[in-house]
């Protein structure tokens, strides 16, 4: 189906919320030099004034859009796949709008990444059906979510399916599913999810094309690895006709995008690391970096002064990334 | 009594008043003799002029290098986006598509010879989609008529240029067109709002003939690595480490500030600052251009120098 | 059959009555003035915004520089000819200032009604006086000046012929028909320059100009003027720009300056 077509379902009310717990997270390990515990996580939106919005992209795929992260649903005669699971609040929500799309059984889920907007709904769309869910993630994922120093979770939302290859892939609903690691980017447990039929990726917060790309330090993340997977999404993406169509994106958060917009957002994590380098270089303080206000030019799309991630955490974790001393 | 009808309706239709033309279905062939030489061979590097860029624009285009859209693959066939494809390399072809339940124009469809672009203008009073679908090279388009002129608005652009030297556009920019067609001269009149790259809408306006028997075709375009390059290379020029940006100013005698755009620069009260400029005694480069053929070389041939 | 047809004719009838009216006049009542029938209102103050050609109008261009212009090899070879102390000395100054070029200059205008038909264009830029008359043509044998002689309406259709709106049999209602441009001719102009550095037009100039109102999302009130010059002489094909101009609350910014040669 076109990915132009209108969203059908209600509309969103509420902007991405529960990111905030993500980036407490992160604004923790920016701000400390050594791993320290994450800051509690702040009270969730209200589950009421959240709708979920679905966007059909490609063939069998599907995009959801919530108070979390996007979500991927993938439908046919093998059943549902689910890319990311939200917060758990949404869970009912979710599977609401994914029984409007199939009435099969939801038979595997997929987390990007680690964070709670990606993960949270995993028990209960887990538990949702007579037959078991496998959750599959990267062993990073398994490995942050069980660690000692996390609030624990359930068995049955851990992704116990784990893969630690490069790749790992599975055929599904007709089509060919890739799951590729990207070391050391978001988070150490990023994977892209590819969907070779659909011609459709979902990237995890690998790329979010309204926002600097949260770099989650504590958790692995780096501007380096960034960089390297969104080139790798541009190695997986093919247009269809001058640079339009052919791969969609299902960003993290934000809108649905081609190869076109992962270029442009690739672009310019590259050009803030190298400004933020040749300043390093220069034997600059991060303050003074900050000072130096090196992504002024693109603020007014992706950066903000207020709110969980802002433009100045996002120049400090670069900082950080590229070895600069404080 | 047929008759006594028939000869009734001619000699009203002979007497009643008649309406301007608004159909703008056709071939319709670009005019350049405006901005010629930046629609043409294109904009010198650095030249801001007419353009009211905010700070952020100025910085983003003085980043840019050349390489980005010839040895960046993905740049390669990278199209214009909609507002500038308006400034308008190619023939244009519009043509009407009709709801066959009511024979009403619905739409009109526009192909550009360049980048194959094609372009729907819903005229069905449908909304715009929400921000979160995908966006367009073209854009999301719909027009209402105000008595003879169409205003079209725009909304869900991709990334692109404002002027293809680097000067960029957001995809939070929106464009408002005012169509007008005078016999065989159309006239639109582009109206961008960019609160990314511009302190003020930009107001610029283009003309097209009627050219009925012209044919936009094919553009061929293979995307291909050309230069080898390390993965993932992103040309750029590091802040305040451009070393072309003064060249439009040296070749054609311009005072620096002014080369940089601005708001300020647009306005009647601005020749007041250019104070004491002198022009180059002759002209140097593009004295000539007018079309193609003779804007492809800044120089005049030889024998014409 | 009859019933139907007789129906058919007083239908027709009343529809062209009602729309075979004088411009804004209906049946039985004296027509408008065009004043009073204009359909959009261009009086007031507007500047020029230049956001196009910015170097050749902003600033004098260097000798010799055409490029936009379809001039032929005649008006080439008076174009590299310019010489703009022998203009000075000849009191030429406002060469580059006559109807066909003024609308391209950076300045600002004040529009209003000189009377019901006339309607006056002074600029600031030059100190130049356009008159448009509506109605009439220009008089013959008349000196030919910087201005020359313009004859305006409210733009009608070149061709055409429509049935009344309403009939519903096998007819939608028009769209796009109501005209709102008002459309200029000016002929009996004195030989000048169609930007500053002496690119020439000539003396038969035929000047057909457009102005078009639009009022945009922000509050703001544009018109733009689509120029189109015709010079047999020195045009390979018509010269055709389109100069936009935003309209301001007063007068803020009216800077009356002389005609200079550069």
């Amino acid at each position: 189906m076109s990915p132009h077509v209108a969203c059908r379902i209600a509309r969103l009310k509420l902007p991405i919320g529960t990111a905030l717990v993500v980036v407490l997270a992160v604004t923790g390990a920016i701000r400390a030099e050594q791993a320290q515990p994450v800051p509690p996580r702040p009270a969730q939106p209200t589950v009421d004034e959240v709708e979920i919005r679905v966007l059909p992209v490609q063939r069998n795929v599907y995009m959801l859009l919530g108070a979390g992260g996007n979500t991927t649903v993938q439908i046919g005669n093998d059943g549902v796949l689910v890319v990311d699971t939200q917060v758990a609040g949404l869970a009912p929500k979710i599977l609401a709008a994914i029984r409007k799309l199939s009435d099969k059984p939801i038979r595997i889920v997929i987390n990007t990444h680690v964070h709670g907007d990606h993960t949270g709904g995993n028990e209960a769309l887990a538990k949702s059906g007579p037959l078991p869910v496998r959750i599959m993630a990267h062993e990073n994922v398994l490995k942050r979510m069980t660690a000692p120093n996390q609030p624990s979770v359930s068995e049955a939302s851990l992704p116990l399916s784990e893969y630690f290859t490069p790749t790992r892939d599975f055929f599904f609903n007709g089509e060919a599913i890739v799951l590729h690691h990207v070391p050391a980017a978001h988070t150490d447990g990023d994977s892209l999810v590819f969907f070779r039929g659909s011609d459709v990726v979902s990237t995890g917060d690998l790329f979010t094309p309204e926002s600097y790309p949260v770099i989650d330090l504590q958790n692995g993340g780096s501007v380096q690895g960034v960089i390297a997977g969104l080139n790798r999404i541009l190695e997986i993406t093919v247009p269809a006709k001058f640079q339009e169509g052919g791969t969609y994106v299902i960003p993290g958060h934000g809108r649905l995008c081609d190869e076109a917009e992962v270029v442009e957002y690739r672009d310019m994590v590259t050009i803030v690391r190298d400004r933020i380098q040749d300043l390093i270089k220069k034997g600059m303080t991060l303050e003074k970096v900050k000072a130096a206000r090196p992504t002024r030019d693109y603020d007014t799309e992706y950066g903000t002064n207020t709110g969980f991630w802002t433009t100045d955490m996002f120049v400090e974790a670069v900082f950080r990334s590229l070895g600069g001393k404080k | 009594m047929l008759a006594k009808v028939s000869i009734l309706l001619s000699l009203m239709c002979c007497s009643s008043p008649l309406f301007a033309q608004a159909d703008f279905a056709g071939q319709w062939a670009p005019l350049y003799h405006e901005d010629t030489i930046e629609r043409l061979p294109g904009p010198e590097l650095g030249d801001y002029t007419g353009l009211p860029l905010n700070e952020a624009g100025r910085m983003r285009a003085d980043s840019w290098d050349a390489d980005r859209i010839s040895v960046v693959q993905e740049y390669q066939c990278r199209p214009h986006v909609g507002h500038y494809a308006l400034r308008g390399l190619g023939p244009m072809r519009i043509w009407n598509e009709y709801d066959p339940a009511t024979q009403r124009v619905i739409a009109y469809r526009m192909y550009w010879a360049a980048y194959e672009s094609q372009r729907t203008i819903y005229l069905d009073g449908r909304p715009h989609p929400p921000d979160h679908v995908a966006h367009t090279f073209q854009g999301f388009s719909t027009g209402v008529w105000e008595g003879n002129m169409l205003t079209i608005t725009t909304t869900h652009f991709k990334p692109g240029y404002t002027r293809r030297n680097g000067v960029p556009s957001s995809a939070k920019a929106k464009l408002t067109e005012h169509w007008v067609r005078h016999g065989d001269y159309l006239t639109i009149t582009s109206v961008l709002e960019d609160p990314a790259f511009l302190a003020e809408p930009l107001v610029r306006s283009q003309n097209w003939f009627f050219d009925p028997g012209q044919r936009a075709g094919l553009f061929p375009c293979e995307y291909l690595p050309e230069v080898p390059q390390p993965q993932g290379a992103v040309p750029h020029h590091l802040p305040d480490a451009n070393p072309f940006l003064k060249e439009f100013a040296d070749w054609y005698a311009i005072p620096f500030d002014a080369t940089r755009g601005g708001p300020e620069t647009l306005y009647p009260e601005y020749r007041q600052k250019l104070g004491t400029y002198k022009p180059l005694p002759r002209c140097e480069r593009f004295c000539d251009c007018m079309s193609f053929a003779d804007c492809l070389s800044p120089f005049p041939p030889r024998g014409q120098r | 059959m009859k019933t139907v047809t007789t129906a058919v004719i007083v239908v027709l009838s009343i529809a062209h009555f009602a729309f075979a009216q004088a411009p804004g006049g209906r049946g039985g009542q004296p027509p408008r003035s065009p004043r009073e029938a204009a359909p959009v209102d261009l009086t007031g103050y507007w500047v020029s915004v230049v956001t196009e050609d910015w170097r050749w109008r902003m600033l004098t261009p260097a000798k010799a520089d055409f490029a936009g212009v379809p001039l032929n090899a005649e008006g080439r070879t008076l174009g590299r000819a310019w010489d703009p102390a022998k203009d000075e000395a000849d009191g030429a100054q406002c060469k580059a200032y006559g109807a066909p070029a003024i609308m391209r200059q950076p300045g600002r205008l004040h529009i209003t009604w000189q009377d019901d038909h006339t309607l006056r264009i002074d600029t600031d830029y030059g100190t130049q006086t356009r008159l448009l008359y509506f109605g009439g043509k220009a008089p013959q044998g008349a000196e030919p000046t910087w201005q020359g002689y313009s004859v305006a309406q409210w733009e009608q259709p070149l061709r055409g012929v429509g049935l009344p709106e309403f009939i519903p049999i096998g007819l939608n209602p028009r769209e796009g028909l109501r005209g709102r441009s008002l459309e200029v001719v000016t002929t009996g102009l004195r030989a000048g320059y169609l930007r500053k550095n002496g690119v020439p037009y000539s003396m038969g100039t035929v000047l057909r100009e457009y102005f078009d109102l639009s009022r945009e999302s922000n509050g703001d009130t544009w018109f733009v003027v689509t120029t189109i010059v015709e010079d047999p002489q020195y045009l390979v094909t018509p010269f055709v720009t389109s100069t936009n101009f935003k309209k301001q609350a007063d007068a803020t910014g009216w800077n009356p300056t002389p005609c200079v040669v550069k």
